[in-house]
């Protein structure tokens, strides 16, 4: 009778339930011996295959080596992004309400420095002007005190829309001083003189820039 | 007699004990998303998707995840609003699991089972057809995920109190490269 040596049986344990497994899938089915890295043979079918499901076998998260920062939730930062997101829909629907009445203003200012022009002209023209300076400067409230999202790099058209303001802006401002300037000479049966006379042309451009500013954030260049 | 039968099942062991289940790493990705808006046709890209396949008994699991403000839509206003509705502060990461026969690479299209998690929801989509393409060692694989907002909850976001499309289709493209 033939003895067996104690290692030889371990080794021969160890040798049979490593390739247990191997060899038997490879006697289910041949095909199963080529990975992804047999693709050679593509086929056009479709293959279809059982839903996801648990087990230890799959990867998780941390086998990705993402940065926690990445990875962790920050309601902090999503209250301030809630917050952004609330005050820049007030700025849209308030920007573009401030354009009937700027657009009126222009219209109406057409007649309202000539030299036949009515008192209730430009009283008219100067409601309408202050109605969309009002409307202007709540809108511009929204837009300036927006929290600001750190590390955020501006870009797209949205830097059109920033620049633009740095035309708007100031001509919002000047826009009525003129104005009020040149309301002044009227009322006094004046010619409208002096810086006065850039009213109308201020306002042009501010309004001109205010529409652009508007369509630059609406239309896809 | 028994010292040469020890070193001969040593040899065929050896490599027996070095054989471990395949797995795949995601060395590349593209993802797009597509946002359609009556005045604007918007996409965003992300190339920062990370991804590990595992394969045991003849499945590979496969597990993809994107941080949902790598998305870059070339508009930074935009990519802050996307971040805001769909929660992207709370829930950072956009997962995709699925899983595929280890065998998948014999076709040139295979009809995945995708889970995806996104904005805090989970949604299935089923037999979400992939090709796939081999390339030297790595493996290509394109497809595109039938998202829509409502399948994950998210109120549309609006431009000019117009809401864009509910559908958000997601384009992707991947290569896997196979580690032992």
């Amino acid at each position: 009778m033939i003895r067996p040596n104690p290692a030889v049986l371990i080794l021969c344990t160890l040798f049979a339930a490593t390739f247990a497994p191997f060899s038997s899938a490879q006697t289910n089915d041949s095909a199963e011996i080529s990975t992804f890295e047999n693709a050679d043979q593509t086929e056009t079918t479709a293959q279809t295959q059982t839903p996801p499901s648990n087990n230890s076998q799959e990867p998780s998260l941390e086998d990705l080596g993402l940065a926690p920062s990445q990875t962790q939730s920050d309601p902090q930062l999503q209250a301030r992004l809630d917050k952004r997101a609330h005050m820049l829909r007030i700025h849209q629907k308030l920007g573009l309400i401030t354009a009937i009445p700027m657009i009126a203003s222009v219209a109406t200012g057409f007649g309202a420095g000539g030299k036949g022009t009515s008192t209730s002209d430009r009283w008219a023209h100067l409601a309408l002007g202050s109605v969309t300076g009002d409307l202007y400067f709540a809108t511009a409230y929204f837009a300036i005190f927006a929290p600001r999202i750190p590390g955020t790099q501006t870009r797209g058209p949205i830097r059109v829309h920033k620049a633009l303001a740095w035309i708007h802006g100031p001509g919002m401002i000047l826009t009525p001083i003129l104005g009020a300037i040149a309301f002044d000479q009227k009322s006094k049966g004046e010619k409208v003189h002096g810086i006065a006379s850039a009213h109308g042309a201020v306002a042009i451009v501010t309004a001109g820039a205010f529409g652009a500013a508007l369509l630059s954030v609406s239309l896809k260049f | 007699m028994n010292a040469k039968f020890l070193i001969g099942l040593l040899l065929f062991a050896a490599p027996a004990f070095a054989q471990t289940d395949q797995q795949w790493i995601l060395q590349q990705s593209t993802l797009t998303y597509h946002v359609s808006h009556p005045l604007h046709q918007s996409e965003g890209v992300s190339h920062e998707a990370r991804g590990k396949g595992a394969c045991h008994q003849g499945q590979c699991d496969f597990l993809i995840a994107v941080p949902v403000k790598s998305f870059n839509s070339g508009d930074s206003n935009r990519d802050l609003h996307m971040l805001q509705v769909v929660r992207g502060a709370e829930f950072p990461l956009v997962t995709v699991r699925t899983r595929l026969p280890e065998d998948a690479g014999s076709s040139a299209t295979v009809l995945a089972d995708l889970e995806i998690q996104f904005a805090g929801q989970t949604a299935q989509y089923k037999q979400v057809p992939l090709q796939l393409a081999k390339e030297g060692d790595n493996f290509r694989i394109t497809g595109t995920v039938p998202a829509t907002l409502s399948d994950f909850k998210i109120d549309p976001p609006s431009l000019l109190t117009l809401p864009v499309k509910n559908e958000i289709p997601v384009r992707f493209e991947m290569t896997w490269r196979a580690e032992k």
